[in-house]
């Protein structure tokens, strides 16, 4: 998030698109009926009718995958309008008019026929986003997970800076994060391309800096992505893998796939604190600890590194992550001395130079929002104040691009996939936990009624689902939480999983898969 | 105060004393004993307001014969009045030192603003239930004003159950709120207005009006409104005050065998 | 008797909501809203408030486990650390760091992760490692 999550409540609009954050992220949903009632407005741009659609001044339901001629299409009704910020673009930004000129073409006649909403809608999406100020932005993977993911981003941040709304208290881009600490995986250099706080590994002073901090000569060619592994795999390039704390089996796109890539690895080491479906495939399976049995950080979605406490002693034989890094790196001749969470923490943040000035000390309960680049900094409650990072904000001209599989004859039917409010990812937590399911036992699909009637389909009824990749069997919910020929299935459930049908086909940059749209056909099991 | 809990801990009046204790920076709830007597030098009152005897009943029942004491202020006093005549906690196994205490309709007089709600939000007051609202002013509302109204509110609902989780009154094993016969499963918001009526039902004669369930609600639901209002019809037609008293309440005197006459059937 | 109450942050999403966790002579038996928090205020949602009840499941893993003809079997830590480096470090020899692939975690700390990653990159010698977030 470029801002706070307490700022949203200040916010004098709202726009909401693809997170269903009542159900996803409900303190961050608390925020927003707040502002709601305090005035500001409220747009919801969902392929699903959610929970916070009833609140919203204007809620349209989109085609999926349609999102980058939506948004184009509202910028396209501002600068008809000359709603724009103006000075703001001038001051603050670049290549606007490329930017302009990519617009012009997406009239709300073209849009309507694209993703289906409403020209008088469009208007009034345009119209209430761009005349009260600040307006905030807040997404999730309802934007990233699509084969367009990075011109979804980049069409959002257009809009944001279109209206001076970035650098803004109560404005901003904000993304949600779905997972407690994808923030800090990300801050710490877990990804393919770069070291801690995005330094690039293709960066020869980076890779001396970090060389010289941990005494050994590194690699300078960016890695694979786990999209990348698994085609790796498959060609008998990677032999070895190890997953620390996730479960790809039922996380990752086409699960046929991904077995047949995991049953030609030669070594497949798994660390978790449960036996999932994916520890069930490995050689090496270590037992890890859980959030209360841990000291450490997490940085949170509004960049806010937070100190867990160790609450119980470790159960039974197991192991902090950190201590079995250690013993796996020093038996493999590199030695890791670490005592304890804290003095990792003090040597990472002196290569991490936004996390620079933390300690455990000053991070207490409250924690410090990046950057904090030294012991006197207070932390950082929303970017790009006065400028932008890399200086000047930069406008992208972006078309739309279909999906890469919409339905056809065969496959009749749009599938999207996501969250419920009472389960957490792949299920492994949350399906262990009374509470949590008694509130939801198993997989299901959402189904419009009309659809459900044509079908002869009645609620809790089972029925099959296929697309190209696979195909699964799951009790149907009749609600109108989804439009006619739309369905939705959440991929927490390994008995039903979502990701047998989802399609890996994946966006050219970011890798991220396109959970949220492909063609699927429904019939009644027999 | 601190003194008098030390001499209670030393002198073994009690086991562990419930108190809070300033954490970096937050007042956290805390259980001081014997083994950190200096510990009671940190014990403050501030305006922290965690439900203390929900931790008693906690801890009681799986040490049935420790002494606790802990800190009262009003509201936590009728908490355990409800909690003896239920049976979850023993009076003799409780000491209290009280505090001040926040203002409530079943109490006369307060000095502790720390539970005022605050000024309802402008669409608040249009469509929904103001927080600060009496029963009387919410009664004045037409009835289908009041529904709508009401619907609002609940309509919000993230279903994180916070309203029975924090309740130091709730202790049952089974919750009607989760038996799916009476309310479905597996969607927010959950079916309305049923899965707050439900639980609105089970707090006549039960809820203190400690507005504990008001402020752990992340949308503001006027929860305290609605269950003072539960509260009044238990106090008319039983001219019972739940909480004021350990004595037994209206629920459990009807259930007296002496007082069942046999009727042919 | 011991009762302790251990503030933390909940970890199942991004919000970051401040947690109390309710300790008693040793074992984790409930959650509470921490107050005074600034993300959260003293409120949870139903995933928070349940966040204890996985941490006692009795479907945690035990212990470390090897596949041993054909089947996982619970091992010691030490056996189970030499045999996979032992296999690492064969197939590092045969095929190059390359060859290994590493995924971090968005569920486990900051400490760790930084640990993952350097683990990849300063023992393995691979810029291999990514993780969930795009998932």
């Amino acid at each position: 998030m470029t801002n706070s999550i307490a700022e949203i409540e200040d916010s004098a609009c709202i726009f909401i698109t693809g997170s269903n954050t009542s159900a996803c992220h409900p303190l961050i949903a608390r925020r927003v009926f707040r502002a709601k009632e305090k005035g500001a407005k409220l747009i919801v741009a969902d392929p699903r009718n959610i929970q916070l659609s009833r609140f919203a001044d204007v809620a349209v339901t989109q085609r999926l995958g349609s999102d980058v001629a939506m948004l184009n299409g509202m910028m396209h009704i501002i600068l008809k309008n000359g709603w724009q910020a103006q000075s703001y673009i001038e001051e603050r930004t670049e290549e606007f008019e490329e930017f302009k000129a990519a617009v012009e073409s997406y009239t709300p006649d073209k849009v309507e026929q694209i993703a289906g909403i409403a020209q008088n809608d469009l208007e009034k999406m345009a119209e209430l986003y761009a005349t009260n100020s600040p307006a905030s932005i807040l997404y999730a993977m309802g934007i990233t997970q699509h084969t367009t993911g990075v011109d979804n981003v980049k069409s959002i941040c257009n809009l944001a800076m279109l209206c001076g709304n970035v650098g803004v208290k109560s404005g901003g881009v904000n993304p949600l994060r779905g997972q407690n600490n994808v923030q800090g995986a990300c801050d710490m250099g877990g990804l393919p391309n770069v070291f801690p706080a995005y330094q690039p590994v293709t960066v020869e002073a980076n890779n001396e800096k970090f060389a010289k901090a941990w005494g050994k000569a590194l690699p300078g060619k960016i890695g694979y992505t786990i999209t990348d592994m698994v085609r790796a795999m498959i060609d008998g390039k990677l032999k070895a893998l190890y997953v620390v704390g996730e479960n790809p089996m039922l996380s990752d796109p086409d699960q046929h796939h991904l077995v047949k890539a995991l049953e030609k690895l030669d070594l497949l080491i798994c660390q978790d604190i449960f036996f999932t479906e994916t520890a069930e495939k490995a050689d090496v399976v270590f037992a890890a600890v859980s959030v209360a049995e841990k000291d450490g950080t997490y940085t949170n979605t509004e960049r806010r590194c937070m100190k867990v406490n160790k609450a119980i002693d470790p159960i039974e034989n197991t192991l902090n992550d950190w201590e079995i890094i250690s013993k796996l790196s020093t038996a493999m001749g590199y030695e890791m001395n670490y005592e304890s969470p804290e003095q990792i923490f003090d040597e990472l943040t002196t290569v991490t130079p936004s996390y620079g000035g933390m300690t455990y000390e000053r991070l207490g309960l409250d924690g410090l929002q990046w950057p904090c680049p030294n012991a006197d900094h207070p932390g950082t409650q929303f970017l790009h104040k006065d400028q932008f990072t890399r200086g000047k904000g930069l406008f992208h001209a972006v078309e739309y691009l279909d999906p890469a599989e919409m339905p056809d004859e065969e496959y009749p039917y749009w599938l999207t996939t996501g969250r419920m409010f009472a389960h957490y990812h792949t299920g492994t937590m949350t399906r262990v936990s009374p509470h949590l399911d008694t509130e939801q036992k198993t997989g299901y699909v959402e189904i419009n009624p009309e659809d459900a009637k044509t079908l002869g389909v009645n609620d809790g009824e089972t029925v099959r689902l296929s697309t190209r990749r696979g195909e699964t069997e799951i009790p149907a919910r009749v609600s109108n939480k989804v439009v006619p020929g739309l369905l939705f299935v959440p991929f927490h459930f390994a008995e039903s999983p979502a990701n047998i049908l989802t399609n890996s086909a994946f966006d050219p940059i970011a890798k991220i898969p396109e959970y949220k749209v492909c063609a699927v056909k429904i019939e009644k099991a027999a | 105060m601190q003194e008098q809990i030390r001499e209670w801990l030393e002198q073994e009046k009690v086991d562990i004393f419930l108190g809070y204790k300033k954490i970096q920076g937050h007042p956290l709830p805390h259980c001081f004993t014997k083994d950190n007597l200096d510990e009671t030098d940190d014990l403050i009152v501030g305006n922290a307001r965690y439900s203390l005897e929900k931790m008693a009943t906690k801890i009681a029942a799986e040490h049935p014969e420790l002494k606790i004491g802990l800190l009262v202020r009003d509201c936590n006093q009728r908490a355990l009045n409800v909690l003896y005549v239920w049976n979850q906690l023993r009076p003799d196994n409780i000491e209290t030192i009280s505090v001040n205490c926040c203002p409530s309709k079943l109490k006369e007089h307060g000095d502790c603003s720390y539970l005022e709600p605050e000024k309802a939000a402008p669409l608040k007051m249009m469509i929904g239930i103001d927080n600060n609202m009496d029963v009387e002013a919410a009664e004045e509302f037409g009835q289908e004003d009041r529904y709508k109204r009401w619907m609002y509110e609940f309509q919000k609902c993230l279903k994180c159950y916070g309203c029975r989780d924090i309740c130091p009154v709730c202790f049952c094993k089974e919750c009607s709120l989760e038996h799916t016969d009476l309310i479905a499963t597996g969607s927010v918001p959950p079916e309305i207005p049923i899965f707050h009526l439900v639980r609105a039902v089970h707090m006549g004669g039960r809820c203190i009006d400690c507005g504990l369930c008001e402020d752990a609600c992340p949308v503001d639901i006027s929860l305290r409104l609605l269950y003072r209002k539960v509260n009044d019809i238990v106090s008319d037609v039983f001219d019972y005050k739940t909480g004021t008293s350990a004595d037994q309440s209206p629920f459990n005197m009807l259930g007296e065998e002496v007082t069942l006459e046999l009727k042919p059937i | 008797m011991d009762f302790k109450i251990i503030p933390s942050v909940c970890s199942y999403c991004g919000t970051g909501c401040g947690v109390l966790f309710q300790v008693m002579d040793g074992r984790l038996v409930d959650t509470l809203p921490m107050k005074t928090h600034p993300v959260n205020e003293g409120k949870l949602c139903i995933k928070g408030w349940n966040l204890h009840e996985h941490v006692v499941s009795d479907k945690r893993l035990t212990s470390p486990m090897l596949k041993k003809n054909g089947h996982l079997q619970e091992a010691s830590w030490d056996d189970a650390i030499q045999t996979t480096v032992e296999k690492l470090k064969a197939i590092i020899e045969a095929h190059g760091p390359d060859s290994v692939g590493v995924l971090a975690s968005a569920k486990i700390t900051n400490e760790e992760n930084y640990l993952v990653q350097k683990f990849a990159r300063a023992v393995i010698g691979t810029n291999n490692v990514d993780h969930c977030a795009r998932l």
